[in-house]
């Protein structure tokens, strides 16, 4: 089969993080990834496994930083080369039925042994199955030379993977469900966290940095879970304001402008560079080290900073956190969620909210897989360019 | 030690401190939009293709012009036997059973179909074919490979005298196009397998050599090539030089009541005998292929620790077997993948 | 196959537009989601073959007989072509009215005619330069034609050579050149490159007289000209084809012969104007470049000569030849089929790029007069069913608008700037209280007639054709045009495109949306 691969090859990985400085285009040229002919991933041991088409892949932030060489080599050991990014699926099985992907490559699908009944791939606290089992190691579909990824016209895909997606769901809205999920573990992390140090009428701060995909979600996810929040959001361009607006922030401001919002809203001081009080809880979807340092800052001691976004190598200053007792927290995928003693899986939320807030209109352009370049251009200045999220189409008839 | 991944941590690092610089350096630049740069495609704006010249779609009648064919000859004469004898010192029988073909003054036009290891069986059979036919010889090669960059696809059509053929797609275009190139008296190379062997052991012929044999009246040669795989098997990233066997076979043609799949069948068990008598000799294959207990050539249907075992056993026998590695007892997995 | 016209929504992936800016361009970038930009189709193909065409279409016109038929000896013929206003840039050589006029006199030598005149029907415009005329019919027909006075061209100021053939029920009196007039057929030779040419506007303004073309080019019918592309609803084309109809009962018998050509306006390395701008490969970038900053730097002059140097490989698209009427009624289908592009509702405030070159001025200077009549007269009207831009809507147009003036072409034009405009930008007004002294001003009339200067009242009838768009426009903006020049016309000079918007938001408000016709190449917009 076509399919775009990524191999490892260290000097183009350079290459691609330097040249995306000025031209991402060039980047996406000089990356390691390519359209080539790829023999056909023999079906996984194991059973449980199979084969789903693509309709739609999204390109995410972290399969842009694998290919332009900014991900962490923390993670090289997690995946394996060569392989085919693409985890933000929607496909179809051989049954025709529509699913989309929930691409954690967890127990289930490795054999291994849940750590409890019904756990979503993603549960758990030890992260040894990832590496082992059936598979070559992996985190993810996406990340995984034996399963293939969402970039190709086909990939493996193990049944604990599958989530069914509703007739009158469009592809365009399904397409968004797995990094909408993201966005609604993040703002759950947060609202959480939040409980913990309210009054009663207090109705809780929450700042969200960066309205891309997974930041305009979490602004709609915490608006879901905390009708009464007052949601302050960052945000660059015109286009994102106007959507951070339109998913339920009460005040959108410019990035440098957040602290002063933040200030404003929740009554602190100022003190330097930081709040004497601020957010009870910041959710960070940008991942720089810039911005994870203004979140610590604009957290009001013994609040939660949330990072979403994925940060890579960053330089900090843990004084503010030392001092100001904030928890800084992951929030990397999804998998269970306890919400008012109930367990949910975070899939399941996503959907509801995918639905709910027409997330069809974040998917702002397509591209098929021979125009990569462009598509891996356009998503890489996807903010400067008034998008949102691109994605592949692989479906026939468009 | 510094291990190797200390090396690539601290790569990362200093990436990541040039990537600063670069963005400090080139903040000025960000104000040269287009036309500087290349400009953005607004959204919903379906920008026409240009037609792929590229890949299957790559012109290479000039590549068979004269210039071209003396650049070639030069080229195949020099700086590819050069590189041929470093990497793959080639020896080459069963030169003999072509012999009589060669004498001719005009020797007919023949389609070699050799199995396929390695992308130096290219360059090797190039070498190898005698020189009534090599100074025509056209080479079907992988259009996603050898056509897919421009100065890779220059480079087949020009040095190797490549045809691109797509294989993926269904040949129709390309075997008329082989057709008309037999039809001018030119001779063949063609891999029947259709791709590389993933694991050692051929894979099933495909009817593409058998076919156009039938149209065209033209005899088929069966070849064998050993060691190539070694040397740059699938999968290897840089060639490490050993030693090859190429092996011609009696030329064949179709029998007048036989069909094409049949026909294909028999290339593909000349194939498998000459793999017997490279392995063996020349009076033990022709027993065993008498007798039916020639070892397919695609090899036994069994587990994959089986199929990777025998070919241990066999490579010991090949030419490769004698590229001395002494400190190693493990059996032979192939090449190696990293 | 060309891709259609179409209309793009600008996003922030969207490229700078191209703009015309005189004998310069400039690329703009236009707001995000609040504007579009309206791209003409791709030129169409031409014909294989033109040469046979023309023999086809004169050997089987619509509802006429055959050219071959209406042709005999003893007769007196009349040929009549379109003059250097048409084609923008002049289309090289052969011109499709040598093409159309070698296969009339192929036909006319056959059938033994000797008498055989062949006029230019400039109407009130200048005279061809010689160099002009043979680039336009060939160095055969000139040859053969100019040397004993009977290749020449017509001259709205001469009594003797003129007649009146009646009057329409209007009381529009139709007098016309008396060669033609007393013709026993009349062929004339077409290019239309817009649907505003042809028909029996051909022949009733370009060999009318001064009092003859009165009776349509004059505000209050230019104000009721929506638009001059669109003769149905066009108060100019209403009153000229009643004067056709007076012609077709008591005049001359007609042949009409109209050619289309399609779009292909620029040669290579200009061919770059055309193409969309995301298209634009690195060659036609570093062409952009290097030719905005050498045009930047060049003298106006040396600037301007390359540009009147260009020579558009149109092709001719499609040949029509017999019955005024049923020729212009095909011409105007294939025209439309090749500049039609639908658009939905109108504007706050259209942009237009105004290029170095207008129908009154080849080979000439782009005076501020004819940047009014190109932007305001020709530009503006590109529409059918409603104008691009809303009643009372902002008209933004680039072009240097500097004070130059060519003495020869355009004398009446110094004094009309100078005098009228000091006094007047109200066509109406000056229409009343200047026109008159001007048509009639003798050295005008001098210079008219025997040098190759525009007629004296031709500068109010540039300033008429934009009457229309004039007084739908809440407010007029030239970017980049030279002060004085531009508020001596009644309109805003601004320095940038921001600017203009920011001059714009007095009358459009903050966020108005904006349509920018994207020219080279022409289009018509049909606005739903």
């Amino acid at each position: 089969m076509r399919a775009l691969q990524v191999q490892h090859n260290v000097r183009r990985f350079g290459a691609a993080r330097l040249l995306s400085v000025t031209s991402p285009k060039a980047s996406a040229r000089i990356a390691p990834v390519h359209l080539r002919n790829v023999d056909d991933p023999p079906e996984p041991a194991g059973l449980g496994w199979s084969k789903v088409t693509t309709r739609l892949a999204g390109i995410c932030g972290s399969d842009l930083a694998l290919i332009d060489g900014h991900a962490s080599t923390y993670f090289e050991d997690f995946v394996s080369f060569p392989l085919i990014p693409g985890h933000e699926i929607i496909g179809e099985l051989e049954s025709g039925q529509r699913v989309v992907i929930e691409p954690v490559l967890g127990h289930a699908a490795r054999g291994s042994v849940p750590p409890w009944e019904s756990a979503a791939p993603a549960d758990g606290d030890d992260y040894a199955h990832l590496v082992r089992g059936h598979l070559k190691p992996g985190i993810q579909t996406g990340f995984c030379c034996s399963t293939g990824g969402g970039w190709a016209p086909w990939f493996w895909a193990h049944e604990s993977q599958l989530h069914p997606v509703p007739d009158d769901m469009s592809d365009e809205t399904a397409v968004l469900v797995e990094p909408l999920a993201g966005s609604v573990h993040a703002a759950l992390i947060a609202t959480q966290h939040t409980n913990h140090h309210l009054t009663d009428t207090e109705s809780p701060i929450i700042a969200v940095l960066g309205a891309g995909t997974m930041g305009l979600g979490a602004i709609a996810a915490v608006r879901g879970a905390l009708p009464n929040a007052r949601i302050i959001a960052g945000a660059r361009y015109p286009h994102q304001m106007r959507f951070a607006k339109g998913l339920g922030a009460d005040v959108v401001a410019p990035g440098d402008e957040l602290s002063r919002a933040v200030r404003r809203m929740s009554g602190a001081h100022r003190i330097g560079a930081s709040l004497s009080s601020g957010a009870h809880a910041t959710i960070n979807a940008v991942g720089d080290s810039a911005s994870i340092a203004l979140s610590i800052n604009i957290t009001r001691p013994r609040g939660a900073a949330v990072v979403l976004g994925m940060p890579g190598d960053t330089k900090l200053d843990l004084t503010p956190l030392w001092h100001r007792e904030v928890a800084l927290l992951g929030a990397y995928t999804y998998g269970t969620e306890h919400i008012d003693g109930a367990d949910v899986r975070t899939f399941d939320l996503a959907l509801a909210l995918a639905e709910r807030i027409d997330a069809e209109r974040l998917l702002s352009a397509t591209y098929r897989l021979d125009e990569h370049v462009e598509a891996l251009a356009h998503a890489a200045s996807a903010g400067r360019r008034g998008a949102v999220k691109i994605a592949f189409d692989l479906r026939e008839d468009h | 030690m510094r291990s190797k991944r200390h090396i690539t941590k601290r790569a990362q690092q200093f990436a990541g401190r040039a990537e600063q610089t670069i963005r400090s350096v080139a903040k000025p630049l960000a104000k040269y939009g287009f036309p500087w740069r290349a400009p953005t495609v607004p959204r919903g704006i379906e920008v026409p293709e240009k037609p792929d010249t590229l890949g299957s779609n790559f012109e290479t009648d000039w590549a068979r012009r004269p210039l071209a064919s003396v650049a070639r000859s030069a080229f195949i004469a020099g700086p590819l036997k050069l590189m041929t004898a470093v990497i793959a010192r080639p020896e080459v029988h069963g030169l003999d059973r072509l012999a009589d073909l060669s004498r001719l003054d005009d020797s007919p036009p023949l389609i070699f179909a050799p199995d396929h290891h390695s992308h130096l069986d290219t360059i090797v059979m190039i070498r190898a074919i005698p020189p009534a036919w090599r100074q025509d010889l056209v080479v079907a090669a992988a259009a996603d490979y050898f056509f897919d960059k421009r100065w890779k696809a220059t480079f087949s059509a020009l040095a190797l005298n490549a045809i691109p053929i797509d294989r993926e797609a269904t040949g129709r275009q390309s075997a008329d196009l082989f057709k008309e190139l037999i039809d001018d008296g030119r001779s063949l190379l063609i891999y029947p397998e259709g791709g590389r062997s993933p694991d050692g052991w051929a894979q099933p012929f495909k009817g593409g050599a058998a076919y156009l044999s039938a149209k065209t009246g033209v005899a088929v040669v069966p070849v064998h090539i050993e060691g190539t795989g070694a040397i740059f098997g699938k999968g290897m990233k840089r060639p490490r030089p050993g030693r090859t066997r190429v092996i011609f076979g009696a030329p064949l043609t179709s029998f007048e009541d036989e069909n094409t799949r049949r026909y294909n069948a028999r290339i593909e068990s000349a194939v498998g005998r000459l793999t017997e008598e490279s392995v063996s000799d020349y009076w033990t294959a022709a027993r065993k292929a008498s007798t039916g207990s020639a070892d397919r050539l695609s090899g036994p249907e069994t587990a994959s620790w089986r199929r990777k075992w025998m070919l241990t056993d066999r490579r010991r026998r090949e030419v490769s077997g004698r590229n001395s590695r002494p400190e190693r007892d493990w059996p032979n997995l192939g090449p190696r993948s990293r | 196959m060309p891709r259609p016209g179409f209309v793009l929504d600008v996003d922030r992936s969207t490229p700078p537009m191209l703009f015309w800016h005189g004998e310069k361009f400039s690329l703009e970038r236009l707001p995000a989601d609040r504007s579009r930009v309206i791209y003409p189709a791709e030129s169409f193909p031409g014909l294989e073959d033109p040469q046979s065409a023309i023999r086809d279409a004169l050997e089987n016109p619509l509802d006429m007989e055959p050219l071959r038929a209406l042709l005999h000896a003893d007769m007196k013929l009349t040929i009549c072509f379109d003059d250097a206003s048409l084609s923008l840039p002049k289309m090289r050589r052969p011109d499709s009215r040598q093409r159309i006029i070698e296969a009339v006199l192929d036909l006319a030598a056959e059938a033994g005619v000797d008498d055989v005149h062949i006029i230019a029907a400039l109407g009130l415009h200048r005279r061809m330069h010689d160099y002009e005329l043979r680039h336009v019919l060939g160095d055969r027909i000139f040859d053969a034609f100019a040397p004993n006075g009977t290749l020449y061209q017509h001259d709205a100021e001469d009594p003797e050579n003129l007649a009146v053939l009646g009057e329409t029920d209007h009381g529009e009196v139709l007098e016309i050149n008396r060669r033609v007039a007393e013709s026993d057929l009349v062929v004339y030779a077409n290019v239309n490159q817009v649907a505003m040419d042809g028909g029996w506007k051909s022949l009733v303004t370009g060999v009318a007289s001064y009092r003859c073309l009165s009776y349509h080019h004059n505000p209050e019918s230019l104000q009721n000209t929506r638009s001059l592309m669109d003769r149905h609803h066009s108060a100019l084309h209403h009153s000229i084809w009643r004067l056709g109809k007076v012609l077709r009962d008591s005049g001359p018998k007609v042949f009409q012969i109209e050619s289309t050509i399609n779009t292909d306006a620029f040669p290579s390395p200009f061919d770059f104007l055309s193409k969309r701008e995301w298209e634009w490969t690195a060659r036609d970038r570093m062409t952009y470049l290097a030719t905005a900053k050498t045009l930047d730097r060049m003298p106006r002059r040396a600037a301007r000569k390359i540009f009147h140097g260009i020579e558009a490989p149109y092709a001719m698209t499609g040949v029509y030849a017999g019955f005024t009427e049923s020729v212009h009624e095909r011409t105007l289908e294939d025209v439309y089929r090749q500049h039609i592009v639908e658009v939905e509702g109108q504007t706050d405030i259209l942009t237009l790029g105004v290029p170095f070159i207008s129908p009154y001025n080849p080979e000439s200077i782009m005076n501020p007069i004819l940047v009014m009549c190109m932007g305001l007269g020709y530009m503006f009207n590109m529409y059918r069913n409603k104008p691009l831009v809303r009643e009372g809507g902002v008209i933004i147009m680039t072009h240097p608008t500097y004070r130059d003036f060519h003495p020869v072409h355009h004398p009446s034009y110094i004094d009309f700037f100078d005098e009228v405009l000091a006094d007047t930008t109200d066509p109406a007004v000056m229409s009343e209280k200047w026109e008159k002294r001007y048509a009639e001003d003798e050295w005008y009339r001098h210079l008219y007639r025997t040098g190759n200067a525009y007629h004296g009242v031709h500068p109010f009838y540039a300033w008429y054709w934009g009457a229309h768009g004039q007084q739908w426009a809440g407010k007029v903006i030239i970017v980049g045009g030279d002060p004085t020049a531009v508020r001596r016309m009644g309109f805003t000079p601004a320095s940038t495109m921001d600017d203009a918007f920011e001059l714009a938001s007095d009358v459009v408000g903050r966020s108005p949306s904006i349509t920018h016709l994207h020219v080279p190449s022409v289009l018509v917009a049909d606005v739903k």
